[in-house]
């Protein structure tokens, strides 16, 4: 059993099954906490600790997986190339918007971490909760954070901002899709963009932007942290 | 469409990128550095989007499967983070919250700012609503 599982195969084969069968049981629930990526993850925990199978054979085919982190997220600009000419009608408020609201995020993470008397690896882990899962984990590495602990960060906030985005939109009475879009995409990145491409075009090109942008900006405030 | 040529071009503008990482003074991560690269490539005609259009949309599409092994690999981290779970879903849920408010009110005072000022902008002005100010007490 050890030599298969310590193959890169395996790793490999059981992540690209588990995230197939997170898609197929989201299209069965068509709920957004019924999130592929989540289902995927625990699916392979699950999978592991049942079998007990070490970590580190599941990672001989998880970082074949990973190499392409690098490249999915440069090309993070072909989407915002694609809608350059609604980010330049709309530049200053999306700039100011998302600067901003990332401090916000930042400083609101901050204060609660204190709040909750958690320890510091903490702090640095869950300041890019709110920026791209590429990016975030970027942030989190280079502040010592750690990583995992991040990345469920990151994906819980996103499903988090894929349910109660429009629930806050219709609280708050936001009409402007300008607003709703860059609200979206600066607090809850590409899964929250999925629901922000679904309430209208606008919406979604503006969270797209917004979740770049809020990735660039968080990247240089964590610079000074 | 090539689709070698096409990883090809995305591999060099990862590779300049990490280089140009290494020689900057301040610890800028590469795929940062690259992304804006190439946004800067494609705006100035340089490059076409034609270029990597297939391995872009590839990646862009099913990116959610890459960050998988990130996601699994917290099983090593399973008794740190035991006894303050709790705390970490709230600060998740608080902070998602002020920030998606923070953001909205300062888009649309701004939206506002900008149209006082008699700029045109591509979305409707009509329905400028009640900003997000009055929900946050809440918090």
């Amino acid at each position: 059993m050890g030599e298969l599982t310590s193959m890169a195969l395996f790793g490999l084969g059981l992540s690209l099954g588990a995230f197939e069968l997170g898609k197929l049981i989201q299209k069965k629930c068509k709920n957004p906490a019924a999130n592929p990526l989540l289902i995927a993850i625990v699916l392979v925990i699950a999978v592991l600790q049942i079998f007990h199978i070490p970590y580190e054979d599941y990672e001989e085919g998880g970082k074949l997986i990973s190499i392409f982190l690098g490249p999915a997220t440069i090309c993070l600009a072909v989407t915002v190339y694609r809608q350059v000419r609604i980010l330049k009608a709309n530049v200053l408020p999306i700039l100011v918007g998302t600067a901003v609201g990332s401090a916000a995020s930042i400083l609101t993470v901050i204060g609660l971490c204190y709040l909750f008397r958690l320890d510091q690896v903490f702090h640095v882990s869950l300041i890019p909760k709110s920026v791209t899962t590429p990016i975030a984990m970027e942030i989190s590495r280079a502040q010592n954070g750690i990583v995992p602990v991040t990345v469920a960060a990151v994906v819980l906030t996103g499903i988090l901002g894929a349910i109660i985005s429009p629930l806050l939109i219709r609280v708050c009475r936001i009409k402007n899709p300008v607003t709703a879009g860059v609200a979206i995409g600066t607090s809850s990145h590409v899964i929250g963009t999925s629901k922000a491409v679904e309430l209208g075009e606008i919406e979604g090109a503006m969270s797209s932007i917004s979740l770049v942008m809020s990735g660039i900006i968080t990247v240089i405030y964590s610079l000074f942290l | 469409m090539n689709i070698l040529k096409q990883c090809f071009y995305l591999l060099l503008i990862c590779f300049i990128g990490e280089a140009v990482a290494l020689l900057l003074p301040v610890p800028l991560p590469a795929s940062i550095i690259s992304m804006v690269l190439l946004f800067l490539l494609l705006l100035t005609g340089w490059f076409r989007e034609t270029q990597i259009r297939e391995v872009s949309d590839f990646l862009l599409g099913n990116m959610a499967v890459l960050f998988i092994p990130a996601g699994v690999s917290i099983i090593n981290y399973f008794d740190e983070i035991r006894s303050v779970w709790p705390a970490l879903l709230a600060i998740i849920l608080i902070s998602t919250i002020v920030t998606f408010l923070v953001t909205a009110f300062t888009t649309q005072l701004m939206i506002r700012f900008m149209a006082r000022r008699g700029r045109s902008y591509a979305a409707p002005e009509a329905g400028v609503s009640e900003p997000a100010g009055s929900k946050r007490e809440e918090m």
